[in-house]
């Protein structure tokens, strides 16, 4: 038996590789896409868990003998495996009520309820902790001004999981609304003309066409809610540690470079662990929805009263974000934020005298890391799910890796990677565009499966047996059934590559320098306004970017948002 | 189609390739002394002295983190700023390389290492910022005595930094253990458990929770607190007449750094007369440490603070057990 599952793996590879001969296009794109995600993404994991496992010089496990015996470390564990399960549960269900409330029902501002489902996905680091303090703190003003609650506990647990929610909802929302627009609604209609209630054909039809998105949401929010530490710093305190901040801390608090690594490597299992259980799970159902007929939609889906219900539940959030951004406007526009909120611009002359090349260097480099991420997101994710070739599982596993490690051991590894010839790339702007492009295509990668899922591989087929080669398929008939999913991806890494601090605080220089750690550097020597101010700025930033990739993506594919952004 | 990549790649070489030359005669710096401030005092000594800077800003720990991974091509010639402490750290670790500075005479043996591998060129004291609305509210003055967080009025009032993340949060624990003995001081900080809303990651956490009435009290360094209130935030600052601990902050020049002589020239300066008046003149609410440089009219007389006796090298050899104790016992303790 044993010898027997060699034999039919060997052979199938050696198929693998034949189907590789004849197609050398994608022989060569294979290569080159694994030779990148060495480079960038093994090589520098591989120079931490070295020094991990080489702490004196020498081989010694006693880092990971160290830490499984400390109870604190213990406790910081179990602390991010259970905020990584409800972040993801809760993101999960609150990005499913607005992408199924947007795409299933006909009520009015839905471009306001878009926006609001998007906007908690751009949150400028440390800026965000303090408005989500100012609403829900001691001197709160959701908790005290509106509540009337004396002394909530903002610090731990409530606070910290409130602020994962809110921060990580929006990446769900962006996956299911994908998937919930190419389903359409002529399966629900077919499944009610066949005499279905409609709970019973949202139970039995739209849930379980929506698993694979399901999947991929809870399955990225968990592991980057466990990876995350800018919310956990801040909110978490000494109270309620979780593993991310530890690794960060142990590198960056008690200079112990080698503990920090090994603390990663543990923080590794239960991402890696996630991963797997997904795939075996999504990847032993079929889903697919785009077959080139054409579908139209008649009956609604969800009655009134539902619809009505769903509405509220929205609104309720989208109030909540409002408010959030509100404040930082307003903080953006005070004397004195939280304190006196008289009316001043003194925050913007300042930003624009201190910041001004810092705005310039960090558009600079999410320009160009944002399209490089999406386009290398959707061939790996094509690559994947639609061609045969010996090591497709490894490709796919490895391209989701830096996710889910901390982004400040990505820093330590990448200068430990890369600050030597003939790889010197500390102080340029490409060693912080690779940083952003490999920690961020997964998004883009989960996305473009979901939606490769859905859509029937005869179109594909047709386009091949008319003449295509691989190459053209993918750019003209893939791509374009992908834009959602494009879009996505695009979207996710351009905010990343503007908000993104903990890897990127490493990789930095003189030359090359970002918003965020302006925010950082503001925020530690006391000035607020200025660094609220500078997070409006990266608000209005991203929004404008936003716009144009819709614009842009429009243009290039020829796709009309049915009411999707604004 | 394709052209329209092809013009796409070219656009991305031509962004990456500024970032790949680097000027030959600019001093690099590592900073850690907040954006602006260190650029008025570096513009300041680039005017003095004719020497190009470029620097970049990282806090403490990220840039220990960074020198030591860039050991082997250093990517900047010293770092400026951060307690002396981190510089410690930084000489124990063989990341840095000594240098005597001519001007160093002047200053006292706890602003500089004896071989010369770390300089202090400013200071701050440790101190308590109260927000006056909130402790109004519970009735309560603002706190001039270790003791007095102990009442019943700070019970959940009270940020401080955590020493297990924070320089400063460190300093606290070990300028207590100089002034009570490490048992009575490990004693007083499980007694003062219930005082604390939350151990802060970062050592500038507490100010900004005590500006916006988070907190009734945040304990950490003064610039931070005399920023807030010049933004116009309703802090009063008091010293606990124990005393306190300071921070003094230092350069390294880095051990194979490009530009070494450059490099000295800022140490030169920075504690020189002139240097010394820099720190003044750009309103940085930092103290002076050479002893005959002028002091900032509105900061308090540094005489005046209870300052004690901080030995950083002291404190830097003893930080990994402190720090275990704490959190074993401390952090553990009953809220």
């Amino acid at each position: 038996m044993g010898t027997n599952a060699v034999v039919r793996w060997w052979a199938q590879s050696v198929r693998d590789l034949r189907r590789l001969r004849d197609e050398p296009l994608l022989g060569v794109a294979v290569v080159s896409i694994f030779a990148l995600l060495l480079l960038f993404i093994l090589y520098p994991l591989a120079r931490v868990l070295t020094a991990s496992l080489f702490p004196d010089g020498a081989f010694s496990p006693r880092l990971y003998r160290e830490f499984l015996g400390n109870w604190f470390i213990r406790q910081a564990f179990l602390n991010s495996v259970l905020m990584g399960i409800l972040t993801a549960a809760g993101g999960t269900i609150i990005g499913f009520l607005f992408a199924f409330t947007l795409t299933r029902t006909d009520v009015p501002g839905k471009s306001i309820l878009t926006l609001a489902a998007i906007l908690p996905i751009i949150s400028p680091p440390f800026v965000s902790a303090l408005s989500i303090i100012l609403l829900f703190g001691n001197n709160g003003l959701i908790t005290r001004q509106l509540l009337g609650l004396q002394e909530f506990a903002i610090y731990g647990m409530r606070g910290l999981l409130l602020a994962q929610i809110f921060t990580f909802f929006p990446v769900a929302y962006l996956t299911l609304r994908g998937v919930l627009e190419s389903l359409g609604g002529t399966l629900e209609d077919a499944a009610m003309n066949l005499g279905a209630t409609r709970w019973k054909a949202f139970r039995r039809v739209t849930l379980p066409l929506c698993l694979p998105g399901i999947a991929s949401a809870l399955l990225v929010l968990f592991i980057e809610s466990i990876a995350d530490f800018g919310n956990p710093l801040i909110l978490g305190g000494s109270g309620f540690p979780v593993l991310s901040v530890q690794v960060y801390l142990q590198v960056t608090g008690m200079y112990d470079l080698p503990g920090g690594a090994a603390l990663a490597v543990v923080l590794l299992v239960p991402s890696v662990t996630t991963f797997l259980i997904q795939r075996y799970w999504v990847s032993r159902k079929q889903y697919v929805t785009v077959t080139g007929k054409p579908t139209r939609a008649i009956i609604r889906a969800v009655s009134p009263a539902m619809q009505w219900a769903l509405y509220a539940a929205c609104l309720a959030v989208a109030l909540f974000v409002l408010l959030f951004y509100a404040t930082i406007v307003v903080g953006a526009f005070s004397r004195a934020w939280g304190a006196d909120h008289s009316f001043t611009l003194r925050n913007f002359g300042y930003v624009f005298g201190v910041g001004g090349q810092a705005i310039i260097d960090t558009l600079i480099i999410a320009v160009t890391s944002s399209p490089l991420a999406g386009l290398l997101g959707m061939a790996i994710a094509f690559l994947v799910i639609r061609r045969r070739f010996p090591g497709r599982q490894a490709m796919e596993f490895i391209s989701i890796l830096n996710f889910a490690v901390p982004g400040t051991v990505i820093g330590i590894g990448y200068i430990l990677a890369f600050n030597q010839r003939p790889l010197l790339l500390t102080g340029t702007a490409i060693i912080l565009i690779a940083n952003f492009l490999f920690r961020y295509i997964p998004v883009g990668i989960q996305s473009g499966m979901a939606g490769l899922r859905q859509i029937d591989p005869s179109i594909e087929e047709a386009a091949s047996n008319l003449g295509a080669s691989t190459p053209v398929t993918f750019r003209r008939i893939t791509l374009p059934l992908l834009v959602p999913a494009f879009f996505s991806g695009l979207v996710f890494s351009f905010v990343r590559a503007m908000t993104a601090i903990s890897a990127a605080i490493f990789l930095v220089s003189a030359d090359w320098n970002l918003m965020t750690v302006q925010i950082l550097s503001q925020t530690e020597a006391g000035r607020l306004g200025a660094a609220a101010a500078f997070s409006v700025l990266l608000i209005l930033i991203i929004l404008l970017a936003i716009g144009i990739i819709r614009l842009v993506l429009g243009q290039l594919f020829e796709y009309r948002y049915q009411a999707a952004f604004g | 189609m394709t052209r329209r990549w092809m013009v796409c790649g070219l656009l991305v070489m031509s962004l990456l390739l500024p970032g790949l030359v680097r000027a030959q005669d600019t001093l690099m710096v590592y900073s850690s002394v907040d954006e602006e401030n260190a650029k008025k005092l570096l513009d300041a000594f680039s005017k003095a002295t004719g020497v190009k800077v470029r620097f970049t800003f990282l806090s403490s720990g990220p840039a220990v983190a960074r020198i030591e991974a860039e050991k082997n091509n250093p990517q900047a010639d010293v770092w400026y700023g951060a307690p002396s402490e981190n510089h410690v750290v930084l000489k124990e670790k063989g990341l840095s390389q000594p240098y005597v500075s001519p001007n160093a005479k002047d200053l006292a043996v706890k602003f500089k290492d004896p071989e010369g591998y770390w300089t202090s060129f400013y200071m701050n004291p440790l101190g308590f910022a109260s927000n006056v609305n909130t402790l109004k509210q519970k009735g309560v003055e603002p706190p001039t005595s270790w003791a007095d967080l102990l009442k019943p009025g700070f019970k959940g009032q009270v940020q401080t930094p955590s020493p297990q993340t924070s320089g400063t949060g460190y300093n606290m624990v070990a300028a207590l253990i100089l002034i009570m003995g490490e048992e009575k001081a490990f004693d007083y900080l499980k007694k003062l458990n219930p005082s604390i809303q939350t151990y802060t990651q970062s050592g500038t956490a507490p100010s900004k929770a005590a500006a916006i009435g988070q907190a009734g009290v945040g304990i950490q360094f003064t610039p931070a607190f005399l920023q807030l209130i010049e933004e116009g935030y309703p802090l009063k600052i008091t010293f606990p007449k124990e005393g306190v601990g300071f921070e003094a902050p230092a350069i390294s020049i880095l051990k194979g750094a490009p530009h070494p002589e450059l490099a000295k020239r800022l140490v030169d300066w920075a504690i020189s007369l002139p240097g010394q008046a820099t720190l003044t003149d750009a309103k940085t609410y930092f103290f002076p440490v050479h002893p005959k440089a002028k002091v900032a009219k509105d900061l308090p007389a540094f005489e005046e603070i209870p300052t004690t006796n901080y030995d950083a090298i002291w404190a830097g050899k003893e930080k990994k057990r402190l720090v275990d104790r704490w959190i074993n016992e401390v952090l553990r303790a009953p809220k």
